[in-house]
């Protein structure tokens, strides 16, 4: 999959950062609600950056 | 605590820094033929390790470990969502970071906003840019300075002034970015990255033990906090409060130009990434320590007046033996100078080169840097100045800080996205955009009852959009510049 695409996936998680808490677990109050939540998006995220820089070794390199 | 430990510690801490600072120096910054590059942006040499160390202490603040554990404490949860909204922005750099870099290499930027006077082919729009990171920074480093007067005086009970604290701060900021330029600031930076996140996380995971454990503690606050597990909770974080914080520090990366600059740094677009990467790591794990601080004051202490006590309370108690007290005293006096200094430089260089250099077309780049090294300790001075006054509009033009820079990124997504952008575009966004966000805040007017930080990327948007569909496009420029910057 082309790099590039992978920042739509940021694109996603951001949205959901925003829908699933105050949405869907506002009920939840527990670790397994919100907490948790943000922290996989958090973890998620990296893990598309690590994806969308894979390639930085040799795009736009003189 | 004792006034001779905090003093000790300090004392070691200074020291270290001096060592490192002084170690730093090299021929790119403090040799014969260093130029305007070698001593603000290390010769764009730059490895991946010490800039993913640098960038994390430059971003991360004094703010973490007192004001979002406070905001943890007064807010719960959702001050750990705000934080993990703003590092979502922070990929912008994997988007960006390529584009600003080679573009960099190819014209020879020193700061991101001689990187747009350039673009839209208006030294206006590099001078304008400058001015107003000076009129948003300025205030927001004082703010730092004086949260170090705050700690200090608070720690030591009254033994150790304000005053000293904020010239203590000061001092520091000056030399380890005096001493070799940006090199001292990275290295220095690392060190106090290192610190940062080493003490807060040892203390964190020593109080959480102390209050049961990870289950224990949230199973108290299931229990005896509910709402501090949910959003809105206990309403600090409605939606439209989350929103408004939210949507500036998604684009911190692109706005504050102490950490756009970096990205003209890197040695290659290999050290870029791990500098990425390496920020990431760091700032989920800093996230999540400072966000565990907060719940476990909001368990230990439930009564406190003030959530900003969050921190300097659960340091006091029985819960953090004295010698770790002080080690994260210190790593909260780091996080502020860490900062700081890293805004004085990048401040100084953009006075130097966007201002003065533009207004005396003449200068040579030898005659830039003597100007930019003059200029850094008049920026510390004026943040000592400001953090003592404690003058109302310092404090409106920190807090504003974030939002008043969101201005700024209609036109840098403009510059490499839409060959259609003006100078008259960057102007009015800028200009206009800045000051709508000031009028805001000074007035507290809400309009339809939403924040400034909602406010400020549409109004800006839209007067970059019309300014530079009824002005004229650089179009032979626009055309180098995309082609440099790979697209």
């Amino acid at each position: 999959m082309n790099p590039r695409r992978l920042k739509w996936g940021i694109w996603a998680v951001v949205v959901l950062c925003y829908a699933v808490p105050y949405a869907l677990l506002r009920d939840v109050a527990h670790w397994y609600g919100s907490f948790l939540f943000w922290g996989i998006a958090g973890l998620t995220i990296i893990l598309l950056n690590v994806l969308m820089t894979a390639d930085f070794n040799d795009r736009f390199e003189e | 605590m004792s006034l001779g430990l905090i003093w000790a510690a300090v004392g070691v801490y200074l020291l270290l820094g001096l060592a490192i600072a002084f170690l730093s120096r090299s021929e790119s910054t403090n040799g014969a033929r260093v130029d305007m590059s070698g001593f603000f942006l290390g010769n764009r040499q730059m490895n991946g390790f010490v800039s993913a160390l640098s960038y994390s202490a430059t971003t991360y603040s004094a703010f973490m470990m007192v004001g979002l554990a406070g905001l943890t404490y007064a807010g719960g949860v959702g001050a750990f969502g705000f934080e993990i909204v703003y590092f979502a922005g922070v990929s912008l750099v994997a988007i960006f970071g390529p584009k600003f870099w080679a573009v960099g290499k190819r014209f020879g930027y020193v700061t991101p906003s001689e990187m747009l006077g350039h673009r839209y082919q208006d030294r206006r729009v590099a001078i304008v840019t400058a001015l107003a990171s000076c009129l948003f920074l300025i205030p927001y480093a004082a703010v730092q300075l004086a949260g170090v007067g705050y700690l200090l005086a608070g720690m030591s009970e009254g033994a150790i002034t304000f005053t000293t604290g904020v010239v203590v701060a000061a001092l520091l900021a000056i030399l380890f970015s005096f001493i070799a330029g940006i090199r001292s600031v990275m290295w220095t930076d690392s060190l106090q990255a290192l610190f940062m996140i080493v003490a807060s996380t040892l203390v964190a995971l020593l109080v959480v033990q102390s209050l049961g454990g990870f289950a224990a503690l949230f199973d108290t606050l299931a229990t005896d906090h509910p709402q501090s597990l949910t959003v809105p909770g206990p309403g600090l974080f409605n939606l439209t409060t989350f929103v408004g914080l939210t949507i500036p520090w998604f684009f911190f990366s692109l706005s504050n130009p102490q950490v756009s600059q970096r990205l003209f740094m890197p040695a290659s677009l290999k050290s870029m990434r791990q500098m990425l990467i390496g920020f990431l790591v760091f700032g989920f794990v800093y996230t999540l320590v400072s966000v565990l601080w907060g719940f476990s004051a909001l368990v230990a202490f439930p009564g406190l007046d003030q959530s900003d006590l969050a921190t300097p309370t659960l340091l006091a108690s029985e819960h953090v033996p004295p010698i770790l007290g002080v080690i994260v005293m210190v790593g909260i006096l780091a996080a502020a100078v860490s900062t700081i200094d890293s805004i004085m430089l990048t401040l100084s260089s953009m006075l130097s080169r966007d201002v003065y250099a533009q207004l005396a077309p003449g200068a040579s780049d030898a005659r830039q840097l003597r100007v930019g090294k003059w200029v850094l300790p008049v920026i510390a001075l004026l943040a000592l100045m400001f953090a003592e006054l404690q003058l109302d509009l310092i404090a409106v033009l920190s807090v504003a800080a974030s939002t008043g820079l969101v201005v700024i990124v209609p036109s840098i997504i403009g510059a490499f996205y839409w060959r259609r952008g003006t100078a008259g575009g960057a102007l009015a966004s800028i200009g206009g955009g800045g000051l709508a966000v000031i009028a805001l805040y000074a007035t507290g007017v809400t309009p339809l009852g939403l924040p400034p930080g909602i406010w400020a990327l549409p109004v800006a948007v839209t007067l970059f959009v019309v300014a530079s569909l009824v002005t004229r496009a650089p179009s032979v420029r626009a055309q180098e510049f995309l082609a440099a910057a790979g697209r």
